[in-house]
C-alpha cells in the first residue's frame, strides 16, 4: 500500500476537482463524494500504518519519488512523499477527524445551498493539508502551506454575504502572508546555507552548521509557525475566523491547521536543537500565547470565540513543548493529536449547541442544556474533562507530560504551564456550567432540541478519543518509541517527581475549576454582560488589546505614509499591507516622477546612461 | 572597385528547410498584403484572419520539423545560425504570436468592434471615422503588419552577423510602431504611445547601429564568431571594441526593456490596444532576450569581465527601478509594464551568469513569462467601462464577488509574476537565481530576491483589492469574450499552471539547446 | 586621405544627430536627426571597408539606406497622423502618458 501512498492526496483533490468543475450537475451527490473521498484518504492511511507497524522502527522511513520538480545544475527538488512515525500519525488525525467532520457537516450544512462548494472546499483543504505533512522538502511543505491557506481563507469567508465573515478572511490573509515571508526566508537561507531542501539532508547538513545560521532558520521558521499556528504577535486572526462555518473551526481552526506550526518546528528539530537562542524564543512565545490565549477564553461570551482562545492556549502548550527540545517534542506531538479528538468534538459540540439554539453564539442566551441535548452534553464534557486534565482523560496525559519537561528545563516556564492549567480549568469550567448548567436563560422562540444522527455520531466518536486516546496512544502504541526514530527522545530530568506534580497540578486545575463553578452555576448569569468590571476583564474581552497592538504597530504607521504619498492614489491602498512598504512608497513616489512624460527626457536618460556605463566601463578598464 | 573582388561573388548556399519558418511566415506577411489589395472588404476580416493562423500554424509545422530532423548549422553565407537555442525560440515566438493572434482577433468585447481604430488615418472623433464605425468597417492592414513583425522577431534572435540582427531589429519594430498607435478608444494616447516608441526605438537602433561600425571597424567582419575571434587574438583593450560593444547592448537592453533604457515601456504599454501590448510583451521580449543571449554568449564573452560591472549595474537598477515605481502605479496596464521591466533585470542574471544552467534557466524563464504576461494583458482587456477598459486599480476593487472565475484567473497570472511556487514563473525564477548563484553572483541573486519582494508586494494589492476590497460604485463589468480570447486565457492559464508543477520535459527540451559557435 | 579624419567626422556627424534629438522640439527635426545617427553610421562602415580592404561595410551602408528608407515611411506615417489630431508637430506635447 505504501507505494499507492499518493492516493492519500489524489482522493480528497479528484474529490475538490470533480465538485468545483462539475458545477450544479454535482450538488444532488457532491456532499456523499466529498465524504467518501476523505474516508477513502483515510483507509489508505490505516493500510499504509498497518504495512508499517510490520517493519522494524528504522526501517519505517519511506521516501515515495513522484517526479521531479525543479532539476537546475546541482539544485534538485523532487515532489516526493515522505512516509515516516511521524507524518503518518499526522495523516490519520487529518483524514480520520476530516472524515468525521464531513460527516457532520452533511446534516450541520444541509440547509445551506451552496453546501457542493464547502465539500469542495473541505476536500481541498484535507488534499493540500496532507501535501504539507507529507513532504519531503521544505519546498513541498511551502505548497501545502500556501494550499491551506487558500483553503482556510475560502473557508472563513464562506458565507461572504456577511461583512464580518468577508473582513475575518481578509485579515487572516493578511496576517499570515506575515508569517509566510517567514517561510520563504527560512527556505532561503537553507538553500543559501545547505544548497538543499530536503528534511533528511537538511537535518543531516545542520550537525555541522554554524550555530548563527541555525539561530536565523530557527527565527524565520518560527515567524512562519506564529502566523499560521496564531501564536503572539500574529495570533489576531484566529477568533475573527470563527466567523466561519463551525464545522470548519473544528477541523481547520482547532484540529489541524493551526498546528501546522508545530510540525513545523518538530520536523527541523536538528536546527533547532543546535540553536538555543532559537529554542528560548520558541519557548518564550509559547508561554505568552500559553496564558494570552486563557486569558481571553474567560473573558468570552461567544461560545466559538471561547474555543477559539482556547485554543491558542493549548498551541501555545504545545509550541512552549517543542522549544523544550528532545524532552519536549514527542509530548508536544502528543498532545498536538489529543487536542485534535477533544477540541474538534468540543467544537462540533458547539455547533450542535448552535444547531439547536437558532444559531445564537451567546452563551449567556444558553443554560441548563443538558437536560436538552444529552449527547452533545455528554460529548462536550468528555472533551471538557480530557482539556482541564482530569485523569484518565486524553488531556491529562499529555498535558501532564508537558508539564514536567517545562519544569525540567526551568522552573519559570513549569509556572507558566501550571498557571495555564489553572486558567483552563477555570474558563472551561465556565464555559460548561454557562452552556449546561444554572438556569435557561433561551430567548422566546428558542426550543432547544437534539441535532441529528449525522451530527451525533461523529461527536460520540470523538468523545471516545477525548476519553481513551490518551492511554491508547500512550500504553499500547507506546508514542515515545514510535515517534522517537524521528525526532528524537530523551527522559525530562531535574525538576520535581511526578508524585509531587500531579498531586499540585491537579490541585490547581481543581481550583480553577471550583471558582469557575462557584461564579457560573451556583450564582445567577446576567443576560447582558456586566459593564463595571476590572480593567483585566476588560483587556481580556477587547482579546489583550491584539488588534489595538497591530493597528499602532502596523497600520497606523502605514496609514501615516499614506497620506503622504501625494501621488499614490487612497482608493488603491490599502492600509496595513502598505504599512509594511511604506518606506518603498515613499521612495516609488519620488522616483516615478522622473517618468516625465516628455519623450525627450527619456531620451536624455538614456544619453546619461550610456555616459554612465562608458565611465563604468573605463575605470574597469583602467582597474 | 577592384573586378577581383566581385569575380569572388559566389551564389550563397541556401538551406530552405532551415528557413522554411521565416519564409512561410514573411510569405503569408505577403499574401496578406494581396489580400489587402484584392480581396472584397465585407469578408477581407476573415479571409485575413485564417490566412493568419494557418501561416502561423504551417510555421510551427516547419519548426518541429527542424526539431525532428536535427537541421541544425549556419545558412546564407553565415548570416543565420540555426542550433538548439534559435528553435526553442522560434516555437516559442510563433506559439506567442498564436495566442497573440486570438486575442487581436477579438471583436465582441467592444460594441464597436475590435480594438483598432476603423480607419485609423481618419480623425479620431471627426465625422468620417463615425461613418467608417457605422458601416462596421475593419482595420485589416493590422493582419500583414502584424505577419511582419512575427518575421522579425523569428529573425532576431537567429542572426549571427550585426547587420542581420539590425535589420531583423527593424523588421520586427516598424510593424509594432504602427500597430501601437492605431487604438480604437483613447486615440491620443495611442498615437502618443506611437510617436514615443518610434522616436526612442529609432534612436536606440541607431546607437546599435553605430556600434555595429565600430566592431566591424575592430573585427573586420560583422559576424558574431569572427568578433569573437577577433576578441580573443587581440591582446591589449581595444577602445573600438568596447565602446562598439556597449553601443550594441544599448540596442538590445532598449528592446527588453532594461533600466535606463525602460522608459518608453510604460508609456506604450499604456497607450497600445491591449491585444498589441499582450503582444508586445511576450514576443518582443522573447525575440530581444534571445538576441540579447546570443550576441552575449555568442560574440562579447570576450568582452565579460570589461562588462561585468556594467551589466551588474543595469541589472540592479532594472530589478528596482521596475519593482520600486512599480508600487506607486494605479494604472494595471502601467503595473503590469513595469513588471516586466523587473523581470528584465531578473533575466539579466541569466545573461550575466553566462552558464549552460543559465541559459536553461533564462529560457525557461521566457517560455513562462510570456504566456502569463498574455493572459494577464488578456484579461485586463476584458474589464471594461462604458468609455472602453477600465484601467484604473481602483475600478477592479471587488472584482472577485462580480466575475470570481475571471478574477481567480488574473490571479493565478499575478501569483505566477510574483513567482510563488506551482506557477511557471516560480519555477522560472529559481532556475535562473539559482543558476546565477553557483556562479557566484550572491549579491545579484540577494537583489533579486527583495525586488521580488517588493514587486510581490504590488502584485498582492491588486488580489487584495480584487477580492477583499468593496467596489467603489462604477459602472465596471466583465465582458464575456468570444472564443478566441476565452481560448487565450484558457491556453495561457494552463500553460502557467502545467509549467510550474511539470516543469521537467521543458528542461529536457532545452537539454540540448546550445548556441552554434 | 587620413581614414581617422572619416571616423571623426562620423563620430562629430553621430553626436550633432544625438544632440539634436534631445534638443530640438519639433517631431521632423527630432527625426531628421535619428537619420543623420543613421547615417554617420554609414559613413564608419564605408570608411573601414576601404580601411580594412572588404566589401562588407558597403555592402552593409546599402542595406542601412533601405532600412532607413523604412523608417522614414513608418516615421512619417505615425508624425502625420499624430499632427492631424493635435494640430502640432512638437513632440513636447504629446505627454498625457507619464508617472
Amino acid at each position: 500500500m505504501t507505494a499507492y501512498a499518493w492516493l492519500l492526496v489524489a482522493l480528497p483533490l479528484a474529490g475538490a476537482a470533480v465538485l468545483l468543475l462539475g458545477g450544479k450537475r454535482t450538488n444532488a451527490w457532491g456532499h456523499l463524494l466529498g465524504t467518501a473521498m476523505s474516508l477513502g484518504s483515510f483507509g489508505v492511511g490505516v493500510a499504509t500504518l498497518i504495512e508499517m507497524l510490520a517493519k522494524t522502527a528504522e526501517e519505517r522511513e519511506t521516501i515515495i519519488h513522484l517526479w521531479d520538480w525543479i532539476v537546475v545544475g546541482t539544485f534538485h527538488v523532487p515532489v516526493a512523499l515522505q512516509l515516516d512515525q511521524l507524518s503518518i500519525s499526522f495523516v490519520l488525525l487529518i483524514t480520520g477527524v476530516g472524515s468525521l467532520i464531513h460527516i457532520y457537516s452533511i446534516g450541520y450544512m444541509a440547509h445551506d445551498e451552496n453546501r457542493r462548494k464547502f465539500f469542495a472546499y473541505l476536500n481541498l483543504f484535507i488534499a493540500a493539508m496532507l501535501v504539507l505533512v507529507l513532504a519531503n522538502n521544505y519546498m513541498l511543505l511551502y505548497v501545502g502551506w500556501e494550499g491551506v491557506g487558500l483553503a482556510s481563507y475560502l473557508l472563513i469567508g464562506f458565507w461572504i454575504h456577511k461583512p464580518s465573515a468577508a473582513t475575518a478572511a481578509k485579515k487572516a490573509f493578511v496576517v499570515n502572508r506575515v508569517g509566510d515571508v517567514g517561510l520563504s526566508l527560512a527556505v532561503m537561507l537553507m538553500f543559501t546555507a545547505f544548497g538543499t531542501v530536503t528534511f533528511g539532508e537538511v537535518n543531516a547538513a545542520a550537525e555541522s552548521a554554524s550555530t548563527q545560521t541555525a539561530t536565523w532558520i530557527g527565527l524565520a521558521l518560527l515567524l512562519a509557525a506564529c502566523g499560521k499556528s496564531a501564536q503572539f504577535p500574529l495570533q489576531s486572526w484566529l477568533l475573527d475566523a470563527m466567523e466561519g462555518p463551525t464545522p470548519v473551526s473544528a477541523l481547520i481552526h482547532a484540529a489541524t491547521m493551526v498546528t501546522a506550526g508545530v510540525y513545523l518546528i518538530a520536523r527541523s528539530h536538528a536546527i533547532y536543537d543546535i540553536a538555543p537562542i532559537a529554542q528560548t524564543a520558541v519557548i518564550v512565545i509559547g508561554g505568552i500565547t500559553l496564558i494570552m490565549g486563557a486569558i481571553i477564553g474567560t473573558a468570552k461570551d461567544d461560545i466559538k470565540k471561547g474555543l477559539a482562545g482556547s485554543t491558542m492556549s493549548q498551541i501555545g502548550y504545545m509550541i512552549l513543548g517543542v522549544g523544550l527540545g528532545p524532552v519536549g517534542y514527542v509530548f508536544a506531538l502528543f498532545h498536538l493529536i489529543t487536542h485534535g479528538f477533544f477540541k474538534a468534538g468540543m467544537f462540533l459540540g458547539a455547533g450542535s449547541v448552535m444547531h439547536g439554539m437558532h444559531d445564537d453564539v451567546n452563551m449567556r442566551h444558553y443554560g441548563n442544556l443538558r437536560t436538552a441535548m444529552k449527547i452533545t452534553y455528554a460529548t462536550f464534557g468528555m472533551g471538557f474533562l480530557a482539556i482541564i486534565g482530569i485523569p484518565p482523560f486524553a488531556g491529562f496525559w499529555s498535558k501532564d507530560e508537558i508539564i514536567r519537561a517545562a519544569f525540567s528545563h526551568s522552573p519559570l516556564t513549569g509556572i507558566v504551564t501550571l498557571i495555564g492549567a489553572g486558567i483552563t480549568a477555570f474558563y472551561m469550567t465556565r464555559m460548561m456550567a454557562m452552556t449546561f448548567f444554572g438556569t435557561a436563560r433561551w430567548q422566546d422562540d428558542v426550543h432547544p432540541h437534539e441535532s441529528p444522527k449525522s451530527m451525533t455520531i461523529p461527536m460520540m466518536i470523538l468523545s471516545i478519543g477525548s476519553a481513551f486516546g490518551g492511554m491508547l496512544l500512550l500504553f499500547v502504541a507506546n508514542i515515545e518509541s514510535w515517534l522517537e526514530p524521528v525526532v528524537g527522545f530523551e527522559h525530562a530530568h531535574g525538576g520535581p517527581d511526578s508524585s509531587v506534580l500531579i498531586p499540585v497540578t491537579l490541585t490547581i486545575v481543581a481550583i480553577g475549576a471550583m471558582m469557575g463553578w462557584v461564579q457560573y452555576a451556583k450564582r445567577e448569569v446576567p443576560l447582558l454582560a456586566p459593564t463595571d468590571v476590572s480593567i483585566f476583564t476588560k483587556a481580556a474581552r477587547a482579546d489583550l488589546y491584539g488588534d489595538t497592538f497591530n493597528e499602532a504597530v502596523f497600520m497606523r504607521p502605514g496609514q501615516y505614509l499614506t497620506r503622504s504619498l501625494v501621488y499614490v492614489d487612497n482608493k488603491v491602498v490599502d492600509g496595513v499591507v502598505n504599512g509594511t512598504a511604506g518606506l518603498v512608497g515613499v521612495v516609488a513616489a519620488q522616483l516615478r516622477r522622473t517618468q516625465t512624460g516628455f519623450v525627450r527626457s527619456y531620451a536624455l536618460v538614456m544619453v546619461l546612461g550610456v555616459v554612465v556605463i562608458g565611465a563604468i566601463a573605463a575605470i574597469v578598464g583602467m582597474a | 572597385m577592384s573586378s577581383a573582388l566581385i569575380a569572388d561573388i559566389t551564389a550563397p548556399s541556401v538551406n530552405y528547410y532551415m528557413l522554411a519558418p521565416i519564409l512561410i511566415v514573411l510569405g503569408g506577411a505577403v499574401l496578406s498584403v494581396l489580400v489587402e489589395a484584392f480581396y472584397p472588404r465585407e469578408s477581407r476580416r476573415s479571409a485575413q484572419i485564417a490566412l493568419v493562423l494557418t501561416t502561423l500554424v504551417v510555421a510551427f509545422l516547419a519548426v518541429l520539423n527542424i526539431k525532428v530532423d536535427a537541421i541544425l548549422g549556419f545558412t546564407i553565407v553565415n548570416s543565420l545560425a540555426i542550433d538548439g537555442v534559435s528553435v526553442f525560440l522560434q516555437g516559442l515566438i510563433i506559439l506567442s504570436a498564436l495566442v497573440g493572434a486570438l486575442l487581436i482577433s477579438e471583436n465582441r468585447i467592444d460594441p464597436l468592434g475590435d480594438a483598432f481604430a476603423a480607419q485609423s488615418s481618419a480623425l479620431p472623433g471627426s465625422e468620417d471615422e463615425l461613418a467608417f464605425t457605422e458601416r462596421g468597417w475593419y482595420q485589416t492592414e493590422i493582419w500583414s503588419l502584424f505577419l511582419f513583425s512575427v518575421g522579425g522577431m523569428l529573425i532576431f534572435p537567429i542572426a549571427n552577423d550585426l547587420l542581420t540582427l539590425f535589420v531583423a531589429l527593424e523588421v520586427m519594430s516598424l510593424p509594432l510602431y504602427l500597430l501601437v498607435g492605431m487604438a480604437r478608444r483613447r486615440r491620443l494616447l495611442s498615437q502618443e504611445a506611437a510617436l514615443k516608441y518610434f522616436v526612442l526605438g529609432a534612436f536606440s537602433s541607431a546607437f546599435m547601429l553605430y556600434g555595429s561600425a565600430l566592431v566591424y571597424g575592430f573585427a573586420n567582419s560583422v559576424e558574431l564568431g569572427d568578433i569573437a575571434k577577433a576578441l580573443s587574438a587581440s591582446a591589449a583593450n581595444s577602445n573600438l571594441m568596447l565602446v562598439g560593444g556597449i553601443f550594441i547592448l544599448i540596442g538590445l537592453l532598449f528592446k527588453v526593456g532594461a533600466a535606463p533604457f525602460h522608459q518608453w515601456t510604460p508609456d506604450v504599454y499604456q497607450g497600445a490596444p491591449t491585444a498589441i501590448t499582450a503582444f508586445m510583451s511576450a514576443g518582443t521580449k522573447v525575440a530581444a532576450f534571445g538576441a540579447l543571449l546570443r550576441v552575449f554568449y555568442v560574440a562579447l564573452s570576450g568582452l565579460a569581465w570589461d562588462l561585468s560591472a556594467v551589466l551588474w549595474a543595469i541589472a540592479i537598477i532594472t530589478m528596482l527601478v521596475g519593482t520600486i515605481i512599480g508600487v506607486a502605479q494605479s494604472d494595471i496596464k502601467r503595473m503590469l509594464a513595469y513588471s516586466s521591466i523587473a523581470h528584465a533585470g531578473f533575466l539579466l542574471l541569466g545573461v550575466i551568469a553566462q552558464s549552460k544552467a543559465a541559459l536553461d534557466g533564462s529560457l525557461f524563464y521566457l517560455a513562462g513569462y510570456a504566456f502569463t504576461s498574455l493572459g494577464a494583458f488578456a484579461v485586463v482587456s476584458l474589464v471594461r467601462d462604458a468609455s472602453g477598459e477600465a484601467n484604473h486599480l481602483g475600478q477592479w476593487a471587488g472584482l472577485g464577488k462580480r466575475s470570481p472565475v475571471i478574477a481567480s484567473v488574473f490571479t493565478l497570472f499575478l501569483l505566477a509574476l510574483a513567482g510563488i511556487p506551482l506557477t511557471s514563473g516560480f519555477v522560472g525564477k529559481f532556475a535562473v537565481f539559482a543558476a546565477a548563484y553557483e556562479k557566484g553572483l550572491a549579491p545579484l541573486v540577494v537583489v533579486a530576491v527583495i525586488a521580488s519582494a517588493i514587486a510581490g508586494f504590488f502584485y498582492v494589492r491588486v488580489i487584495v483589492l480584487m477580492f477583499f476590497t468593496d467596489a467603489s460604485g462604477d459602472e465596471v463589468s466583465v465582458v464575456v469574450p468570444s472564443f478566441a480570447t476565452a481560448a487565450a486565457i484558457t491556453i495561457t492559464a494552463v500553460v502557467t499552471i502545467v509549467l510550474g508543477v511539470i516543469p521537467q520535459p521543458v528542461f529536457d527540451l532545452l537539454s540540448n539547446a546550445l548556441f552554434l559557435k | 586621405m587620413e581614414l581617422n579624419n572619416f571616423i571623426l567626422l562620423s563620430a562629430i556627424l553621430f553626436s550633432i544627430g544625438a544632440v539634436g534629438v534631445l534638443v530640438r522640439r519639433n517631431a521632423i527635426v527630432v527625426f531628421m536627426s535619428v537619420e543623420m545617427m543613421l547615417n554617420a553610421a554609414n559613413l564608419a562602415f564605408v570608411t573601414f571597408a576601404k580601411a580594412n580592404g572588404s566589401i562588407d561595410g558597403q555592402v552593409i551602408a546599402f542595406f542601412v539606406m533601405v532600412v532607413a528608407a523604412a523608417e522614414v515611411v513608418v516615421g512619417l506615417s505615425i508624425i502625420v497622423s499624430i499632427f492631424r489630431t493635435r494640430r502640432t508637430a512638437s513632440i513636447d506635447e504629446a505627454s498625457l502618458l507619464k508617472f
